[in-house]
């Protein structure tokens, strides 16, 4: 069997193996709920919607719902694996509640094989990178099969930004074949919507280029048409859970803003959280204006998301993977950045809140998680974990910003002066200029007396 | 690149990793300026709907997700150890009763907060009960009012209370109802601070029953059952030390800790980036 296969493989049976054993509650929750609705033909939108009305008519503050706050098209990735478990088990429930701070109720037997099925996109969607990485890098590729930071926030986790890392590097390797296809990918990519400071650096490159923006613009219309039908049929839930949800979010997560968990003070941590986003938005006119154009594009779009992870006032543990396959292709980066969310997932969620659907099988075993439990209620009531958490969230912002200069200094430092590298192909070229350099400068070494 | 443009590089690269650096620390003290000076003596929300109250000598706390259904958590702040926050006593909604429904379960709950009152309404289809509670600096007050005549059986609970109204856990074996007051007094002690606690319950008005319960190692509730269409229990405490208390962590001390983490970690950071430099310079010499 040559190579490539046997990666493709490999990471597929590592990750079926794990999937039905595993958990994220509050965030499969939230698929196997939507997916139920989405079903049903239920808008998503009005739920979540409604549900945020009612916390905030019973709490006084602008508190919201966190529910399935996503781009529509994200559903139709797990209903149809949804509907073919109904087919196997039925329509009867098998997780019922589990939003924080509730704990599921679990139905067995088919627990296992719900979470295996809601699993499969992204199976599919780390298999699918696996399988276009070994084809340019098997070394890489295997980096991202059995990196443990991966494999635990897509099948132990269950959340899905695989899919949003697979279409950004499709868009990204399209780029030079196809603009449609590139802007396609890149819409689909949206699907967290985090990708969207993106959008600025294309619009950028191809301003000028008037069809190749048009093509660009007509793939990723496609992907909005469902974002369009739902601002006809109910726009208000739909503003309210995609817009004001998510930009009226408190800043926090795997940065250096998580220092505001312990300000409990809501009204004023949303007025500290614009300060972020403020400077988002120069550093991006900053990158956009200055290397967007000059720079190869696999730099320029981790250049910009880079600016993200460091200005984007929720930078969630999962959030790497999406960038994590081009994080592999540039020689600029340094792919280990993901040890801080990986340790930064333990410090947040204690490692039995995974293990629920093995946990809930038994009355012992609830009561073990139980027990543990207490015992971390108290280490976070007391603010232990607060410290570590910080401090990991900034060793995680330095970490990026390392990365940020490595890329900008290795741009200003010529790639951008070698013609026709603005393009994957053209980084290509530039990479075997790159070698040929090496070689020369390893004979003039090797030939010194 | 010329060695003009590596030097505007690393120039440029310091600069901004300074700014970084300068950014990343200032804003660690975030927690700490709102603690001083926007914190103090008035409600504030947060989380998905709970809500805190602290002023120098009360901490409270209504609804917190890790305190649980304790509506609300009254805690002192001694004066020796102003930054600990030692449990004075919590009404709990999910062991307490109105006209037989329980409060936590059998009423819709609204809350709203005005800078120096918390206005909770308990509403069902036959009546409509507020809850006010309002901190003053040397009480805090939690009124129970409705439209109508109700019944209630509140359940105050602490872990625990060595003596009530002078009697102490060692004569008590069972529940026990005490005499007809408008006054409650309790004892306790906290191991940590080598500390002994006081507390006082004033009623606006005498309860029908009020009866204490003893635990393992103290009492750890007082029930008070009422009719009426309005009832307020004035809550104060204070505690004094009694031995040497070993080193007080609490929550209230994180705002000071995290300007430390933030500098530690920059520094940390900052040693290694410039050992990184360090060793590329040297190796670039070396090989030119």
């Amino acid at each position: 069997m040559e190579e490539r296969s046997r990666i493709v493989l490999l990471a597929a049976a590592v990750r079926v193996a794990v999937a039905p054993f595993f958990m994220h509650a509050g965030d499969v929750g939230t698929i196997y709920e939507s997916s139920v609705m989405a079903l049903k033909g239920l808008n998503i939108y009005d739920f979540v919607s409604a549900k945020t009305l009612q916390m905030q008519n019973a709490t006084g503050l602008p508190v919201f719902f966190e529910g399935y706050a996503y781009h529509p098209l994200l559903i139709y990735f797990f209903t149809p694996f949804y509907w073919v478990f109904t087919l196997i088990a039925g329509q009867g429930p098998v997780m019922i509640d589990g939003h924080y701070p509730a704990l599921p109720v679990l139905i067995y037997p088919w627990t296992p094989l719900l979470l295996l099925m809601l699993k499969v996109p992204i199976i599919l969607a780390d298999v699918l990178v696996v399988y276009v990485l070994a084809g340019m890098d098997a070394r890489k590729a295997k980096i991202y099969a059995f990196c443990p930071y991966v494999i635990f926030v897509g099948v132990v986790w269950g959340m899905f930004d695989a899919l949003v890392g697979l279409f950004l590097l499709a868009s990204y390797l399209t780029s030079s074949r196809s603009k449609f296809l590139s802007g396609l990918f890149y819409g689909l990519s949206l699907m967290k919507l985090y990708t969207a400071v993106l959008l600025p650096l294309y619009a950028v490159r191809l301003y000028g280029r008037w069809k190749e923006l048009a093509q660009f613009l007509g793939g990723l219309a496609i992907t909005l048409l469902p974002v369009a039908y739902y601002l006809v049929v109910s726009p208000k839930s739909i503003w309210n859970v995609l817009v004001t949800f998510q930009g009226g979010r408190l800043m926090g997560g795997v940065n250096l803003y998580n220092f505001i968990w312990i300000v409990q003070d809501l009204i004023f941590d949303l007025v500290v959280s614009m300060v972020p986003t403020i400077l988002l938005i120069v550093a991006l006119y900053y990158l956009i204006t200055r290397f967007a154009r000059k720079a190869p594009l696999l730099e320029s779009i981790l250049a910009i998301m880079f600016a993200y992870f460091l200005f984007g006032k929720v930078i969630n543990e999962q959030f790497l993977i999406s960038i994590f396959p081009l994080i592999l292709l540039s020689r600029e980066c340094d792919h280990r950045i993901w040890v801080a969310p990986f340790v930064f997932i333990f410090l947040r969620s204690p490692f039995y809140y995974f293990m629920l659907p093995m946990l809930w099988t038994s009355p012992v075993f609830y009561g073990y998680y139980l027990q543990a439990d207490e015992v971390w209620r108290q280490l976070q009531a007391a603010g232990y974990l607060q410290i570590p958490m910080y401090a990991v969230g900034i060793a995680f912002s330095l970490l990026i910003f390392w990365n940020l200069l490595q890329l900008v200094d290795a741009t200003r430092g010529g790639i951008a002066s070698i013609p026709g590298v603005t393009e994957p192909t053209g980084y290509r070229v530039y990479d075997r200029v790159l070698k040929r350099a090496r070689g020369v400068w390893e004979n003039s070494i090797s030939n010194r007396p | 690149m010329s060695v003009q443009e590596r030097r505007v590089g690393l120039k440029l690269k310091t600069k901004l990793t300074i700014y970084f650096a300068v950014y990343i620390i200032a804003l660690s003290f975030v927690p700490l300026i709102h603690d001083s000076l926007l914190a103090q003596s008035r409600w504030l929300g947060y989380g998905t709907g709970a809500y805190q109250y602290q002023n120098q000598n009360y901490f409270i706390l209504f609804n917190d997700p890790y305190d649980g259904s304790s509506k609300p958590h009254i805690h002192v702040n001694p004066t020796f150890a102003p930054a600990s926050r030692i449990s004075l006593i919590e009404f709990s909604d999910w062991t307490s009763w109105v006209n037989d429904h329980n409060l936590f379960n059998g009423f819709n709950v609204t809350m709203r907060a005005d800078p120096s009152i918390l206005d909770v309404a308990y509403s069902r289809p036959e009546i409509v009960i507020h809850k006010y509670i309002e901190v003053s600096s040397d009480a805090v007050k939690v009124i129970m009012q409705s439209e109508k005549e109700f019944g209630a059986h509140l359940e105050l609970w602490r872990w625990v209370m060595t003596s009530i109204n002078g009697i102490p856990i060692s004569d008590v074996a069972k529940p026990l109802v005490i005499a007809p007051t408008t006054l409650i007094e309790f004892t306790f002690q906290d191991d940590r601070l080598q500390a002994l606690g006081h507390g006082r319950i004033v009623m606006s008005a005498m309860p029908s029953q009020i009866q204490m319960w003893p635990h393992e190692k103290g009492f750890n509730k007082i029930t008070v059952d009422f009719v009426n269409s309005m009832m307020s229990f004035t809550v104060s405490g204070s505690m004094e030390a009694v031995g040497t208390p070993s080193v007080p962590w609490s929550y209230a001390l994180l705002p000071y800790v995290m300007p430390i983490v933030a500098i530690t970690v920059v520094a940390l950071y900052l040693l290694v980036d410039r050992y990184g430099r360090a060793l590329k310079n040297r190796a670039t010499r070396r090989s030119s």
